[in-house]
């Protein structure tokens, strides 16, 4: 009976405030038709938002993968002076307010910022435009892979890696074949989040992007705009396709499960290990 | 391989790990480091490894200063008691991974690596696993697929970390066994490290006995369990009763049985304590000796074990008797029954506490 009363109190709460909010985006988008829809996705802003998200997501990533990867490494498996000061570090913009870390660029690289001058004198501009964006969107989304890889990586311990270090592996061999493939999941999983975030982000790249159409809009600041404008169908188009790639990202994670069952299998266990603490 | 530590020392910190060890080990040898967690063995086993480097000392490998050479070319076989098998590979990827990883030019042919691990899984009984993933394997079939690893690239010392301390006692009987045999067929030089006497003793030509980063006593086990040089060493090595020494007019007492004939009693300012295993209380008729009761008996297999309250001594620290099953079908002692003690042996040591 309690078991029965949980499972629903979790299924009602699901569909209230997941399900529900979902399916008005879709129904709103296709209000009008398919016609309406068609139409409004292919505005050429709309499209120039859509490459600029993808641009944007397709730098952030990578580099808060590598970063994000060398963090947790560093965490995890080393000893070093300042480790609780990164570790705190990394969680910095989860703490700050996205905004906060739009202002944050527009202090220093903004006309009048610290290296204000100096950009203008070299002619390169990074607030209200691309880089601007990227930065903002990269300051904002690198906690996600890091804070998924360290209790992943500090649970597996350094046996693995002492092992194939002993039977004589490199220690690129050991990254690529073992440390690797041991956290590909958690990996996997940062990533679907970070890039999620990067796609979605609307606080710190509405403040350092400027809002100029079809150069420095991203697929949520073109949803406001169009929503400002009162075009309802249009804004929740573009919404739709954000929805849809998150959609996508979450369906791709789990085909790559279902397919390597024996992986999960054994990626997803949790080691039978107490460890102990030795000298 | 021979291998030869020269003044190690390895501080974490403010805290000396190890401090200042010298020991041989010779080729062929099996020897258990022993001790309690915190004494210091694990360190040894990892500079020995190269998994760490010592702040002093050197160590040697056939005579040559090794001190500083990567894990990698030390040809030293590694076993962790949590196994540390690549998950995502089965246990034949797992034991040609150091085949594998070798450079083009010493790597063996796909064909020769495919028969050496064939040999090697048959070697640790496990050929019909080699497409298994280690989850789907026992505890103590995932330690064996760690040693044949391990094996695969030729070691010339194999080092084992506490291999067999997550496994139920049966298993882990059966292994060290096993270890044992292994050791004897294939001669290379082991070191294993082991928190328990009985392994120790079990499996090993020699036993180092550790405590707090520092070396207590090495010798084969048989001499280590009977001659201890330390109260540690003995106490480490199996149950002891401990019992003041009392001196009255030149002469050595516990309770009131002179012990002086063969103790070195040192009379004077230090306190002296005497140890003595349940196995070398004599238990008489009352009138015999010490006056006791028994408060409780126990029936192990082959042994009985004996709680006694020896007259004088305080109710709540009975002391630990064991006699052998037949003698005690004999006599069939019973709760709240009187006895008399003798001691056949003992062992005075300065008590340091």
């Amino acid at each position: 009976m309690g078991r029965l009363l949980l499972i629903v109190t979790a299924l009602l709460f699901l569909g209230l405030f997941l399900v529900l909010p979902l399916l008005a985006v879709f129904a709103q988008a296709l209000a009008k038709g398919f016609g309406a829809y068609y139409i409004a996705i292919s505005q050429p802003m709309a499209w120039a938002a859509v490459k600029l998200t993808l641009l944007v997501a397709g730098i952030a990533v990578p580099l808060n993968l590598i970063f994000g990867v060398a963090a947790a490494w560093a965490v995890a498996k080393f000893d070093f002076r300042g480790k609780s000061a990164l570790i705190t570090l990394i969680d910095l913009p989860f703490a700050v307010s996205p905004v906060i870390a739009g202002m944050i660029f527009i202090l220093v690289f903004g006309t009048h910022g610290w290296f204000g001058g100096f950009l203008r004198a070299h002619h390169i501009r990074v607030v209200f435009a691309v880089p601007g964006i990227v930065l903002a969107t990269i300051f904002v989304t690198f906690p996600f892979i890091a804070r998924e890889l360290i209790p992943v990586m500090q649970a597996q311990g350094k046996d693995d890696e002492e092992t194939a270090l002993s039977l004589g592996a490199t220690g690129w061999q050991t990254f690529w074949r073992v440390t690797l493939p041991n956290i590909r999941w958690g990996l996997l999983y940062g990533v679907l989040l970070c890039n999620a975030r990067a796609m979605g982000e609307f606080g710190a790249v509405s403040v350092v992007s400027g809002h100029i159409r079809g150069v420095t809009n991203t697929m949520p600041l073109h949803v406001e705009i169009l929503y400002n404008e009162y075009n309802y169908t249009a804004a929740f188009a573009v919404a739709s396709l954000l929805a849809l790639l998150a959609l996508l990202t979450l369906a791709g994670k789990s085909i790559l499960e279902w397919r390597q069952p024996e992986l999960r299998h054994a990626a997803r266990r949790p080691r039978d290990r107490t460890r102990r603490v030795n000298t | 391989m021979s291998i030869a530590l020269r003044g190690v020392t390895k501080q974490f910190g403010e805290y000396a790990a190890v401090e200042n060890i010298d020991l041989d080990v010779a080729t062929g040898a099996l020897m258990a480091l022993l001790g309690p967690s915190g004494s210091g063995k694990t360190t040894l086993l990892r500079i020995i490894g190269g998994l760490e480097t010592p702040d002093e000392g050197q160590v040697l490998f056939d005579g040559q200063d090794a001190t500083l050479w990567p894990i990698g070319d030390r040809k030293v076989g590694f076993v962790f008691q949590q196994y540390a098998l690549f998950r995502h590979m089965t246990v034949f990827e797992n034991v040609a991974f150091g085949l594998k990883v070798k450079r083009r030019r010493e790597r063996p042919a796909a064909a020769d690596i495919r028969k050496k691990v064939q040999d090697l899984l048959a070697l640790v009984q496990l050929s019909w696993a080699r497409d298994r993933f280690p989850a789907q394997l026992s505890g103590g079939q995932r330690q064996r697929v760690a040693l044949a690893r391990a094996m695969a690239i030729d070691p010339q010392v194999l080092l084992l970390d506490e291999p067999f301390g997550a496994l139920d006692s049966q298993v882990r009987h059966e292994l060290r066994r096993w270890l044992r045999r292994l050791h004897d067929e294939l001669h290379f030089t082991s070191i294993i490290v082991t928190h328990d006497q009985q392994e120790a003793i079990e499996v090993a030509d020699t036993v180092v006995v550790l405590n707090r980063g520092r070396i207590e006593q090495v010798g084969i086990p048989g001499e280590i369990y009977d001659m201890p040089k330390s109260a540690f060493v003995h106490r480490f090595l199996g149950q002891v009763n401990e019992l003041p020494v009392l001196f009255r007019d030149g002469r050595a007492y516990v309770g009131p049985i002179d012990i002086s004939a063969a103790a070195e009693v040192q009379t004077g300012s230090t306190k002296n304590i005497a140890l003595i295993r349940p196995h070398e209380i004599e238990i008489g008729p009352a009138a015999s000796g010490w006056p006791a009761t028994v408060v409780a008996v126990r029936v192990i297999g082959p042994i009985v074990r004996l709680d006694l309250c020896a007259a004088g001594q305080p109710i709540h620290e009975p002391l630990e008797a064991e006699i052998s099953n037949e003698r005690f079908e004999a006599e069939r002692f019973s709760i709240g029954q009187k006895v008399g003690l003798r001691f056949r042996r003992w062992q005075v040591y300065p008590d340091a506490a």
